[in-house]
């Protein structure tokens, strides 16, 4: 490492009498100096840093799959979604704060040097050149996708539809109840239809719960005199669950409910099933094709 | 003035038979007998009085409580100088040198003593013992969740232990830093004698200490079952424990609140000459900056406390959503709160990071003005974020995209942190002593933290993952793996200073390892928890979980084993340690240029500082300050500058 040893020594140039403009146009002379790029630090730390974007970015995008449940809506696909782009923009970021810090375990430890004596001084940088600035613009930059980002994808679940399914669901210590209103049915479990927008208004009969079907990739809580509205479109057939995700006293762990998502004609016949009037049921299981982009080849009704 | 039999120290004085009046009395016995009779009389009255109307048990449990508090100060001494004050007399100066400590050796770390050192080294104590008692909480919650549905703890008892748990960890982690170090270490960073209000300073301490009683009292009284968070209103129906609970916080918020002003204000005016604001260490802006957002957020909490009791004691139903009032303002009361307060948590332990990236990268702070805009842009953006909290609530679903913004642009000024310390280690020396080794794994840590912390600012992906446990992950990457790593980083490297003792490296290091390793793997698991759709503070779960879980438990014993270690090393080293030189690591900050162990107000010849503390590789490192050090020859005696003499630091002062 008797390059970098080099770098030290240049740093150190000009030492006291070097004002803060002046270390300025050192680094970048340092920069710009003769020697080829990946016999300097920045690109050695650059051959560190590719490979670990690399591996985060692969991890980005293979990783989620493995471990989130199955998700059954199109807002779950869209936490799917963010959780990847979110963090294969993450990945070179962290990696070239992992990278230097790697770097500088292996490079800049001065060797052979007794531990118990600081080794010599560094060089006098005081980040006066246009890192700060160049950093600053980049994390803005990132930022701001991330905020386009995010703003586009939670103004587009707000979007209503007219064929919405509308459940009312009720929380109490420690059981969900839904009911499904044009008919008389009161459920423990969650029957949604598939391909047919879900408007959830929620409420409690005592304090605060957290509605939460986790494969359906929303939640709200669900307070005392009050209804809060999520809105969800199961788009895949399935099983899962509906959790309480706000502690709500004693037997919070035992708060929960079988959910599932199934065609119209099995969502029709489990509302007959419960005691709805037929009619009533075959209204309710009704689907009309008007979402884009989903499929409308829904049987029954 | 130059040769050390001159040196008259302070703590030598001979003192009256009278000095300190009823200081003499005074220690942490008569406080513990005043605080329990006190706490007694308060029951035998309001049990006579209250119990038989409807609201009598919060009545009588807060009173109680409340006696108990004051009490307990009134026997420690906390009031004495006010009333003698009020009397029309004031403390003499043989009181004040009493008070300080003068003549009672090691018995005045358990009395009303007003050195900031021995504040500073009562918080040390008082912050590991914390630490126990909410490790030991945190090791019986990952304990009760290796299988699905054990029968090691019943829900009602894990409920109030994972209130506790996260309740003590959030005291411990609030004057982690600024207990020990901003005070023990800051006035000496600045030159200063002492704070600027050593009684408050006392005070901070002792009423903190009252504090934790009636924590651990809720255990015998039915048990906090509503989280560390209480909402409302569950917490207001909660047993007799929440009248305690919120006595404890309303008593905390008082001690962080005096010790947030006496930070702020000694930083502002017991600056030494020529330690203009340009010129003082990273650490003390951090704890300034930490000081003055806790004194913007906890008087939140005291109101949102004190409407919590008045709601169960006398049914002014502020949240009770049933009778008129909202569990929302609850939320948003807490979080105005709660958000700041991660970072009254975070920013002085990321001083403290710079601080030591600085001595061991043998360069200045990268970019020392940046930073210290950085944590300004942080404090200042975290009071506008607290609704990210409450994405999931259904409260002010229109709100949902600002709070998104402010919560995404604080990743800026928090982006800056990650900038200074890569700067810092940027062609530095790097000289791997240990409290490197904690530097290390914060970046490391935090790195995680603060990616993770992106993901939950989004509103969609946050209505998958809040409440769940990628969020206890995520806090505690940030909270135990970011900031308590500062802290600890900060132990290694200012324990020699404050004990008189190196710490023991080799078994520091050891400790280091499986701290580290025991992170990772327990909040790996926890992510894992949290992907899979596990929600937060459940007893029992669904099988489906059970390896992610049992990875998490895994790893804490592993970092159980870890932080036990490290306290072996800080006991051992305490008692055996080998003695430590006044300035171990070469560093060029103030507290190191004067001996150790430190006498009482630090600087017997008042510094004049002449320029910053990191000229690293740019002028000569300081000698040690006069007449503590052997004079130099070619050097003044009486004021030697830090950083170097006025003549070879004319070109590289700014
Ligand atoms: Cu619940």
């Amino acid at each position: 490492m008797s390059s970098e040893t080099h770098d030290h020594d240049a740093g150190r140039v000009g030492g006291p009498e070097h004002d803060g403009l002046e270390h300025a146009g050192h680094e970048i002379d340092n920069y710009l100096s003769g020697k080829p790029f990946f016999s300097r630090a920045g690109g050695k730390i650059f051959i560190i840093w590719l490979p670990m974007t690399a591996v985060g970015v692969l991890i980005s995008l293979f990783l989620p799959h493995h471990i989130f449940p199955a998700l059954l809506s199109n807002q779950g696909t869209d936490v799917f979604e963010t959780m990847v782009f979110f963090s294969i923009l993450a990945a070179p970021v962290a990696a070239i704060v992992y990278a230097v810090g790697i770097y500088s375990l292996v490079a800049w430890r001065p060797k052979k040097h007794n531990m118990s004596e600081p080794p010599p001084d560094g060089a006098p940088q005081r980040g006066d050149g246009p890192l700060t600035t160049i950093w600053l613009v980049a994390s803005t930059a990132l930022v701001l996708v991330l905020l386009v980002w995010g703003i586009t994808v939670w103004s587009a679940q707000q979007v209503t539809h007219s064929n919405t399914l509308v459940v009312k669901v009720i929380g109490q210590q420690w059981a969900w109840d839904f009911q499904y209103p044009g008919t008389s049915v009161v459920s423990h479990d969650l029957m949604l239809p598939v391909n047919r927008p879900v408007e959830f208004q929620i409420t409690s009969e005592d304090i605060t719960h957290g509605f939460w079907p986790v494969n359906l990739g929303v939640q709200v809580d669900a307070n005392p005199n009050e209804v809060t509205i999520i809105r969800a479109t199961p788009d895949r057939m399935g099983k899962f669950t509906v959790r309480c995700s706000q502690l709500c006293g004693l037997y919070h762990a035992f708060m929960y409910s079988p959910g599932d998502v199934v065609s119209s004609q099995q969502f029709a016949n489990f509302l007959v099933a419960q005691g709805a009037k037929p009619a009533a049921a075959a209204r309710l299981a009704e689907t009309q094709p008007t979402i884009s982009g989903l499929s409308a080849t829904v049987a029954g009704s | 003035m130059s040769t050390a039999t001159e040196i008259h120290y302070l703590e030598d004085t001979n003192l009256g038979p009278k000095a300190g009046g009823l200081y003499r009395r005074q220690n942490i016995f008569t406080g513990l007998a005043v605080g329990i009779i006190s706490g007694f009389i308060g029951w035998l009255v309001s049990h006579a009085l209250l119990q038989s109307s409807n609201w009598g048990t919060d009545m009588v449990v807060t009173v109680t409580m409340a006696s108990w508090v004051i009490g307990f100060n009134a026997g420690m001494g906390t009031f004495n100088a006010p009333f003698r004050w009020l009397r029309g007399k004031d403390q003499t100066h043989e009181d004040e040198l009493y008070a300080a400590g003068v003549s009672q050796g090691g018995w005045r770390y358990w009395k009303y003593c007003t050195d900031h050192k021995v504040v500073g080294t009562q918080y040390l104590v008082f912050v590991m013992a914390l630490f126990g008692v909410g490790g030991a909480l945190a090791m019986m919650i990952r304990t009760q969740l290796i299988t699905p549905h054990s029968t090691f703890l019943d829900p009602e008892t894990y409920n109030a232990i994972v209130t506790i748990h996260g309740m003590t960890m959030i005291i411990a982690t609030i004057i982690m830093v600024s207990g020990p170090f901003a005070n023990f270490i800051m006035p000496i960073m600045i030159g200063a004698k002492d704070m600027a209000f050593p009684r408050l300073n006392a005070m901070s301490f002792w009423v903190i200490f009252s504090a934790v009683p009636p924590l651990m009292a809720t255990f015998f009284l039915g048990g906090v079952d509503a989280g560390w968070t209480t909402y409302a209103p569950l917490s207001v129906q909660a047993p007799a424990a929440m009248d305690a609970f919120a006595i404890c916080i309303i008593t905390f918020v008082v001690s962080v609140t005096v010790a947030g002003i006496n930070t702020v204000v000694t930083i502002m005016t017991m600056r030494a000459k020529g330690m203009t604001m340009g010129r003082l260490p990273i650490f003390v802006w951090a704890s300034m900056v930490g000081g003055a957002l806790g004194l913007y957020a906890m008087p939140a909490f005291l109101l949102d406390m004190s409407m919590m009791i008045t709601d169960r004691a006398t049914g002014t139903s502020f949240f009770v959503n049933q009778v008129g009032g909202n569990g929302w303002l609850w939320e948003n009361v807490f979080w105005i709160m709660g958000h700041p307060e991660v970072y009254v948590i975070l920013i002085p332990g990321v001083g403290a990071i710079l601080e030591i990236c600085s001595t061991f990268a043998r360069k200045p702070v990268f970019a020392y003005k940046v930073a210290i805009a950085g944590f300004v842009g942080i404090a200042s953006l975290s009071i506008m974020v607290w609704a990210h909290h409450m994405f999931t609530t259904g409260w002010a679903p229109l709100l949902a995209g600002p709070f998104m913004v402010t919560t995404e642009l604080i990743s800026i000024p928090t982006g800056i942190i990650f900038l200074v310390i890569v700067g810092t280690l940027w062609k530095g020396s790097i000289w791997t002593r240990l409290p490197m080794y904690f530097a290390y794994l914060f970046l490391w840590n935090f790195i995680i933290g603060g990616v993770t912390g992106i993901y939950l600012s989004d509103v969609p992906a946050d209505q998958y993952f809040h409440g769940d446990m990628f969020v206890t992950a995520h806090f505690h990457y940030t909270l135990l793996g970011g900031a308590m790593i500062g802290a600890t980083a900060g132990v290694c490297y200012w324990f020699n200073k404050m004990t008189g003792r190196m710490l023991d490296e080799k078994i520091g290091k050891v400790a280091f390892w499986f701290i580290a390793i025991g992170i990772q793997v327990t909040y790996f698991g926890q992510f894992w928890e949290g992907f899979q759709g596990m929600p937060r503070r459940v007893a029992y779960y669904d099988p489906i979980f059970l390896h992610a879980n049992q990875m998490s438990t895994a790893g804490a014993y592993v970092l159980m084993l870890g932080w036990l270690i490290f306290l072996y090393a800080m006991i051992h080293s305490w008692r055996n340690g080998e003695i430590a030189p006044p300035n171990p690591w070469h560093a060029r900050t103030l507290e190191w240029l004067i001996p150790t162990p430190v006498p009482l107000e630090n600087f017997l010849v008042d510094p004049v500082v002449t320029e910053d503390p990191y000229g690293y590789g740019d002028t000569p490192p300081p000698g040690q300050l006069a007449p503590f050090a052997e004079p130099e020859p070619e050097r003044e005696p009486e004021l030697v500058p830090v950083g170097a003499d006025a003549s070879a630091s004319d070109g590289g002062s700014h």
